[in-house]
């Protein structure tokens, strides 16, 4: 057992062109963590939580995973590159990832999408991926569906297999990229359930959402971004309830 | 019926058994020719697609410049440059490859598979660059590398996406090999023809030439609807 965090963030950056999006982040996630990442459209949620398993590259920071830092290298105009596809690849399949738009693989059935990674990348034979498949399935309750075709799927359905998809790969944390944002307003509910149940079981999880009862009654930290910018962080009941920062107060105020 | 049919054809004296031997023949020919042309058009095709969404512009460019040559003059001036052009290169008559050459079904075919290959590769290259990037994003999010990506994800889709136009292909190939009557293979068309000086019956040859060509498309429909129907069935 190694003492390192699961996850390790240090002043990550990134800039599209002269525009910054992330102006120094840093974040560790410990082992069980489930850190919600809240704050209002265009202040880099988003952005944040696909530059820690570099489907955006940063412009510079450090991220390490159980202690592996992220080799990058910086070529001749100063930008950021991948400097070992391999590590990448293998760090990859331990960030698992739900994407805000289910990005399920449309040719696949439910199942081949849930044991495609895991022969692809882990090397597990088809009968062991397909044995764990059917656990992962049954906990999202999508086993009977397992050869439905994506499209044939409600998007709340959808979002549950994607989630079994990331399960499949047996991460040491799963990435939400706001899972229910897509979705119609009474398919939250049963995507939302499935995450808790997951935090519950002691998953690591880092969620972008504007779910604030997940991000406040779920979740063991939450952080808010501004701007770029962690702008407060804490612990959920208190961040929601004595918000500190103006920003945060205007934020979380009701509406209408 | 079947006996009027018999009587009618023992009372004609065009589609003899011998005229329609010479049909049969020329159907086999052209059979070969565009299933030939069709599949190893097929395989060139496919990796030069991949090479024509490279990001290295000089190879993407290159692989344009074959489509654009070979999509941009006729066929048949593609066949005459390849029949009558290249066995008129000094030395080739000499050199091994000849024996390839001095039959007319090998040029043929190779102008056949260069043509089709041309207009594959921008159906194929079309349907890759129309993949889904969060289907190819989640694809890098696992882990997984150029080659399984590519092979797992983007051409399965893509081929999907590419049936309903390269079904057209094939149908236009099996009619582009009509031309090869005019450098001296006997396909279809040309026993049509042969039919014809003989009888000076052009439309009783033709139709009938016509007819066989039917007759290979609505097998060739048949093929692809089979092949859509798998191909589709995640759209249900």
């Amino acid at each position: 057992m190694s003492s390192s965090p699961t996850l390790d963030i240090k002043n990550l950056h990134k800039s599209f062109g002269d525009n910054e999006v992330l102006k120094g982040i840093d974040l560790t996630a410990n082992k069980g963590d489930v850190i919600s990442i809240i704050g209002s459209s265009g202040s880099g949620k988003s952005t944040f939580l696909r530059c820690i398993n570099l489907l955006e590259m940063p412009t510079a920071g450090d991220i390490s995973v159980n202690g592996e830092l992220i080799e990058m290298a910086t070529d001749r105009d100063g930008n950021r590159n991948i400097a070992n596809k391999k590590q990448v690849q293998r760090i990859r399949s331990r960030l698992a990832m739900v994407f805000q738009g289910f990005n399920l693989w449309s040719h696949m059935t439910v199942i081949e999408n849930v044991i495609e990674a895991p022969i692809q990348v882990l090397g597990l034979s088809r009968s062991d991926a397909l044995a764990s498949a059917e656990q992962y399935l049954k906990k999202v309750d999508l086993w009977e569906r397992k050869d439905y075709y994506p499209s044939q799927l409600s998007g709340g359905q959808k979002q549950r297999v994607a989630i079994a998809r990331a399960l499949a790969v047996e991460p040491e944390v799963l990435l939400f990229d706001e899972p229910t944002s897509a979705l119609d307003p009474e398919l939250v509910g049963e995507v939302l359930r499935v995450m808790q149940s997951l935090a519950e079981e002691g998953r690591t999880m880092l969620v972008v959402t504007h779910e604030m009862a997940f991000a406040r009654d779920v979740s063991t930290k939450v952080i808010f971004l501004h701007q770029g910018q962690i702008e407060e962080q804490g612990d959920p009941k208190e961040l929601f309830d004595n918000p500190k920062s103006e920003r945060v107060k205007q934020f979380l105020a009701p509406k209408y | 019926m079947l006996d009027q049919l018999v009587a009618l054809l023992e009372q004609n004296e065009m589609f003899t058994p011998s005229i329609l031997n010479e049909y049969w023949d020329g159907t086999v020919l052209t059979v070969q020719l565009t299933f030939l042309s069709v599949v190893i058009g097929f395989f060139l095709a496919v990796p030069l697609a991949i090479i024509r969404t490279s990001k290295y512009v000089w190879l993407s460019r290159t692989i344009w410049l074959f489509t654009y040559v070979f999509r941009g003059t006729p066929l048949l001036i593609q066949l005459y440059l390849i029949y009558y052009g290249v066995t008129m290169i000094d030395g080739i008559q000499d050199s091994p490859i000849w024996f390839l050459l001095e039959d007319a079904f090998y040029p043929c075919l190779l102008a056949f598979v260069l043509n089709t290959a041309a207009y594959s590769t921008e159906i194929i290259r079309g349907s890759l660059v129309t993949t889904d990037k969060g289907e190819i994003e989640a694809a890098e999010a696992y882990g997984m590398n150029y080659w399984q990506i590519l092979r797992r994800i983007i051409l399965p889709s893509a081929f999907r996406r590419a049936l309903p136009a390269y079904s057209n292909e094939v149908i236009f190939m099996l009619h582009a090999t009509s031309i090869a009557s005019v450098v001296t293979l006997v396909d279809i068309t040309g026993a049509g023809y042969n039919v014809y000086s003989r009888f000076y019956a052009p439309f009783e040859a033709f139709i009938f030439a016509g007819g066989i060509y039917l007759c290979l498309c609505f097998a060739i429909f048949a093929v692809f609807q089979r092949l859509e129907k798998r191909a589709f069935r995640h759209l249900a």
